[in-house]
This record gives structure tokens, C-alpha cells and sequence, in this order.
């Protein structure tokens, strides 16, 4: 009796051997990559994706006889829209295309509807009592854009058994403030394939 | 007579002076409109080899052909890109741009992937992000 148990106990050793060695060989490892590297570790919008509409946007604005003629536009970033059935962070795809076009030093950017509330909020600050009067911005200085930027990002994506294809459309607008002209326009189309097997 | 010889005598020297100058009128210090500074660009390929670098493993995929504008105060260059395998290939592609010392003059772009199909040309576009790029490569990186 005292035997056969001692024998249970025993039988499963070889298992937990076999569990502790495959857990050790699954070890986390981690390690700095190439922030530029082409991303492919699904088909959702990552990181390339991001990169290269930001790129291909910028080069293309700058292309534009607003921006070639040297008078440094003044442009608003506006929204782009989402219209992916996924989460996109479009600021951040705009953040990205006026960190470009601003270290170009062909364009130059007025505060956005996003950051005015902060922008009012400091120029008030300084209208208090605690700032030297001389020093402190005066009010009705801000300037105005000319231009505002806006788009919207659309995706088509098709799933059949095995693939699963996703087609993204990145459309950028430069319209005029003053008279409601498109100014610029471009479209950057991505499409990822992922098959099983 | 003589005068004949000396007719055929010009004549050669004119054809010969002709495909000597295939570039076209080009500026000093260009080749097929792209920047070489000073060195020797007499062909395609020799302007290709001078511009195109290779990371990683090695493609078999070949620049044929590159020509450069100004858009602006922007350089501009056109590449053909051949894929003459029987085999679909997957490369990535950026631009480097050089300044006037030599040096960067941007940050590394983004790796740009291309699907090129069997037996098969394909065009890509490179604008400088700054007027300070006046040199360039185009870099190539196997995907399979």
C-alpha cells in the first residue's frame, strides 16, 4: 500500500520536469528594435502604417506651390476622422505631419482648437496680479491660421477562412480659411495580408 | 580632295562629340539631373551604383534607371525598381539625404515595404524633406 502510493507521488515527477524545463526555455527576453523597421506583427494599424502616411503626407504638402513660394503658410491642425471599425490615435498621426512640416521650416503652425483652452488659460495667467506688468503677453495678439488641415481615415477590411485582408485610405485636406478653397489634398492607400498557414 | 577629307573629318568629330554627350547639356557636378559632386558618373549604371546602398541581406532586386529634378528647393528623384525573377519578391525600401558636409541631413526614414510581382518594374518616388538634403541614397533591404 505504502508502495503504490509512494509510486503516485513519483509518476508525475517527470512531468513537472518537463514543465519547469519548457518554462524555463520560455523565458521573456527584451530588446531594443529599430523604431523604423516595417511592424508586422499583425494587420491592425501600427506603428509603419503611422510613419509612412506621416511621411508621404508631408512630402506631398511640400511639393504644393502654397509652400514652395517661401510666404511660410499658417496652418490650424483640425481633425481627422476615424472611420476604421478600429482604435487609430489619428492626433497622433497629425502630431507626427506638423513635427515634419515645422522642422522643413516651410510652414509655420497657430494654435489648434485642442490647445486653446490651454493657451487662454496661460495668456489669462499672465494678465494676474503675480506677473510683472511689462513683461506679462499682452491680449489680442494671437495670430490666426490661413490654412486648417483635416482628413479622415477610412478601411475596408475582407475576411475569408484562412486570409484576412485590410486596406486602409489616408486622405489629408488643406483648405483655405478665407475663401473656403481646397488649397492640397493627397491620399496614401496601404493594404496588409495576413494568411494562415 | 582635300577638301573632302577635311568634310568627313569634321563630320566624325561632330557624331563622335554627339554620343559623347549623351547625358544632354547637364550642369557640372550632375548626372542624369541627380548631384555627383566630383566624381566619374558616365552611364546608368555607374550613376545607379554611386546611389544605391544595401542593408541586411542582399536583394536581387535591381535599380535601373534614376533621374532627379528640383520641385522647388527640393530634390526630387525618380528610381525603376526590376523584379526579373519568376518569383513575386518583398523588399523595403527609404531614402538618406546627405547635406552639403556630408552629413545626415534628416532622420532616418521609415522603412517603406514593396511588393514587386515576377518579371516586373516598379517606380518609387523620393522628395527631400529639406532644402539642406542636397545628396542622396536610396537603400535596399531584402524582406524574404
Amino acid at each position: 500500500m505504502i508502495a503504490t502510493n509512494c509510486m503516485r507521488r513519483v509518476a508525475p515527477l517527470p512531468l513537472l520536469v518537463v514543465v519547469a524545463l519548457a518554462a524555463g526555455c520560455a523565458h521573456e527576453k527584451t530588446q531594443y528594435g529599430d523604431a523604423r523597421a516595417t511592424e508586422t506583427v499583425t494587420n491592425q494599424f501600427g506603428s509603419t502604417d503611422l510613419q509612412m502616411i506621416a511621411e508621404s503626407m508631408t512630402r506631398s504638402m511640400l511639393q504644393t506651390p502654397l509652400i514652395t513660394s517661401g510666404n511660410l503658410p499658417i496652418v490650424t491642425v483640425q481633425e481627422v476622422k476615424n472611420k476604421t471599425s478600429e482604435y487609430i490615435d489619428t492626433r497622433s498621426i497629425t502630431d507626427s505631419i506638423r513635427a515634419e512640416l515645422q522642422k522643413s521650416g516651410k510652414v509655420r503652425f497657430a494654435v489648434d482648437a485642442a490647445a486653446m483652452q490651454q493657451q487662454v488659460e496661460e495668456l489669462q495667467r499672465q494678465q494676474s496680479e503675480l506677473y510683472e506688468k511689462e513683461q506679462a503677453v499682452e491680449k489680442g495678439k494671437m495670430v490666426g491660421a490661413q490654412y486648417r488641415m483635416e482628413g479622415n481615415i477610412t478601411s475596408i477590411v475582407k475576411q475569408a477562412k484562412d486570409v484576412k485582408d485590410v486596406f486602409y485610405k489616408f486622405n489629408l485636406q488643406l483648405w483655405n480659411i478665407r475663401n473656403g478653397l481646397l488649397e492640397w489634398t493627397d491620399e496614401k492607400e496601404i493594404r496588409k495580408t495576413t494568411s494562415k498557414g | 580632295m582635300k577638301w573632302t577629307w577635311t568634310i568627313i573629318a569634321l563630320l566624325a568629330a561632330a557624331l563622335a562629340a554627339g554620343c559623347g554627350t549623351k547625358k544632354g547639356f547637364e550642369k557640372p557636378g550632375f548626372a542624369y539631373g541627380c548631384p555627383i559632386g566630383d566624381q566619374k558618373i558616365s552611364s546608368m549604371e555607374d550613376l545607379v551604383k554611386a546611389k544605391v546602398a544595401y542593408e541586411g541581406k542582399r536583394t536581387t532586386i535591381a535599380v535601373t534607371e534614376m533621374r532627379c529634378t528640383m520641385s522647388g528647393d527640393l530634390i526630387k528623384i525618380d528610381a525603376i525598381l526590376n523584379n526579373d525573377s519568376s518569383r513575386v519578391k518583398r523588399i523595403s525600401y527609404k531614402w538618406r539625404w546627405i547635406d552639403r558636409e556630408g552629413m545626415r541631413a534628416w532622420e532616418e526614414e521609415v522603412w517603406k515595404p514593396l511588393l514587386m510581382n515576377e518579371n516586373s518594374n516598379i517606380g518609387v518616388t523620393g522628395i527631400a524633406p529639406t532644402n539642406k538634403a542636397v545628396d542622396y541614397r536610396l537603400v535596399l533591404l531584402s524582406q524574404e
